[in-house]
């Protein structure tokens, strides 16, 4: 028989355009600071709001900063017993970009660097870690390191992963979502009437996920994975894979419906993903109406790294008890679900936190208090 | 820990170039569908035909990704005009899965790895975890790097296309089927050679992989 060890996580760190570490991204949040940008560099002759991390050092040393961040603060003493775990959706672009652009051709392109597992090879040669495994699931990418995280520990294969979302700003990314016409020129409101879009962002977010509790863990309770099997780009208008996504989740974790208490949304601000999720949270729910929110109005769409950072936030509501506010928030659209317009203090048990990408890939995370 | 899986069928495809005389028309018969799918998503939509799988768990690998989407997605930038919404949506690395299970209506679970040069080997061990549940699984690996101005970059991969399928399941039967991890019969990127090699090699005789995860 399968074993099934308890999965907690124990310590997380990040960084994005809402702040250098979770405390400031947390406080940017409940604050509603402005952390977004307008840029005119990515896009010609076009104005769009980005989430770019204010910073001189480079992404490498910023991914190890807070790797080695999280490692020192855990109990560990080596890595023979740790699997790295990265999601990302654009790896080294930043890099084939930079070449590419530079020299108009692929010759001087380290085709090593352009690959997903760049972020891979990179942190084992400065921790050792006993394997490593990179997923590449578009916008789904870390949520699904975090699921396979859990599996891992769950059967007893590992005791220890450090789970690694990251992606930086590259034009690909920035240009291609202005193809696609989803780009905003303002800050991003999700659910609002009045959305206009999203914005690209880049983060870097790690959890070390472990089979032992500590002083200020948390559970990693569930997960529900699904693909839409609807469209490439646009979600499945009653949002049927996202339900189900999430349904799954409570079902590997146990819980009743009524004991979720607040949603991290996907929640892009873009009309196909707001009315898909918002259909979704409702067909599954119904009448009882947990604390719905999405973030990215201030952390901005971190794409393959927005599993991971808003698993952080998740685990940080848990932690603090406090429902973080929908900012930009200001004309509901759809008043089935419960959209907090400010924090509030309240005692929060369970926590969904949503991830859906192109392809029709979801996966929903459950996290709860220890 | 080491967790056998028994290799219940295989299919793989390979070409120097490019891997002509596929069914694609055959097996997905609406033109507006077939026109936007990549070589890639071609490519396993031809293997799972092969295989008869279209339902069900899927994990897939690729390396290199969808690199003709990727490279006009570059030339769109460079010369400063719109990156056409097509190639940017078939620019994520499970584009081809993707594809695969819209045209087969298939809701489950499906995720892509790119673990560079190990990344078939990724595969079969993060099927291999997977596989504990007792279900039936499809593995996936492919790679299409015959872009325009390749040979730049690639001084030594004669198979510019290639992809592998694997239907597998958990066994507890004894290993019967010893497979290398970066060594191939023929000259295919590294990322493919680990299940190109069991696939190549399956037979109902030697069906029993080992994976040391």
């Amino acid at each position: 028989m399968t074993k099934f060890n308890t999965v907690y996580i124990n310590h997380f760190d990040c960084i994005s355009c809402a702040g250098d570490n979770s405390l400031d991204l947390f406080e940017s949040i409940c604050l509603n600071k402005n952390t977004l940008t307008l840029d005119e560099y990515y896009v010609p002759s076009k104005i769009s709001c980005i989430g770019k991390i204010s910073t001189n050092k480079t992404f490498d040393q910023l991914l190890y900063e807070k790797c080695l961040n999280v490692l020192n603060n855990s109990s560990l003493q080596n890595f023979d017993d740790t699997l790295l775990i990265v999601g990302s959706s654009v790896g080294g672009m930043l890099h084939t970009e930079n070449s590419y652009l530079k020299n108009k051709d692929y010759k001087n392109i380290d085709y090593k660097k352009h690959m997903i597992s760049s972020i891979a090879v990179f942190l084992q040669e400065k921790f050792s870690f006993r394997d490593d495994v990179s997923f590449s699931t578009a916008c789904t990418s870390s949520a699904n390191a975090l699921a396979y995280a859990k599996e891992v520990i769950n059967k007893g294969i590992y005791k220890n992963v450090l789970v690694v979302g990251i992606d930086s700003l590259s034009h690909t990314t920035v240009c291609g979502f202005s193809g696609l016409s989803v780009l905003s020129s303002e800050p991003c409101k999700p659910f609002d009437k009045n959305r206009n879009g999203m914005n690209v962002s880049e983060a870097i977010a790690v959890l070390l996920l472990q089979d032992k509790k500590e002083e200020n863990s948390l559970l990693f309770c569930g997960v529900g994975y699904s693909s839409d099997a609807h469209h490439m780009t646009q979600p499945h208008p009653e949002g049927k894979g996202a339900k189900r996504a999430m349904q799954n989740a409570l079902f590997s974790g146990n819980i009743d419906i009524k004991d979720v208490d607040y949603i991290n949304a996907h929640g892009t601000g873009t009309k196909a993903n707001d009315a898909s999720e918002t259909a979704a949270i409702h067909s599954l729910f119904k009448n009882y109406k947990p604390y719905v929110c999405s973030t990215k109005s201030i952390t901005g769409h971190t794409l393959g790294a927005s599993g991971a950072l808003e698993a952080i936030i998740t685990c940080m509501v848990l932690q603090k008890q406090i429902i973080t506010p929908n900012n930009n928030l200001n004309e509901i659209e759809n008043n089935e679900l419960n959209f907090p317009l400010q924090t509030i203090e309240k005692k929060v048990s369970y926590a969904l936190s949503n991830s859906f990408a192109f392809g029709g890939n979801n996966t929903s995370l459950l996290f709860g208090l220890c | 820990m080491k967790i056998n899986l028994k290799i219940l069928d295989a299919s793989y495809l390979y070409g120097e170039n490019e891997i002509s005389s596929l069914n694609t028309k055959k097996i997905v018969p609406k033109m507006m569908q077939r026109r936007r799918l990549t070589k890639a998503s071609k490519l396993l939509l031809e293997l799972m035909n092969n295989i008869r799988f279209t339902k069900g768990r899927i994990i897939y690998g690729t390396a290199f990704g969808e690199l003709l989407a990727t490279s006009k997605i570059l030339k769109s930038i460079l010369n400063e005009e719109t990156v056409s919404p097509t190639d940017f949506q078939n620019s994520v690395y499970n584009t081809a899965v993707s594809y695969a299970s819209i045209l087969h209506n298939n809701e489950e679970e499906i995720l892509t790895i790119s673990s560079g040069d190990h990344t078939s080997l990724s595969v079969l061990k993060v099927a291999a975890v997977k596989a504990m549940d007792n279900d039936e699984l499809l593995l996936l690996c492919s790679e299409t790097i015959n872009i325009e101005n390749i040979d730049v970059l690639n001084k030594c991969q004669n198979y510019l296309e290639c992809a592998v399928a694997l239907r597998v399941k958990i066994t507890q039967e004894e290993e019967s089927l010893f497979y290398k991890t970066n060594k191939s019969e023929i000259n295919v990127p590294i990322s493919m050679r680990a299940m190109l090699n069991i696939a190549m090699n399956f037979k109902k005789s030697a069906n029993v992989i080992g994976v040391e995860v």
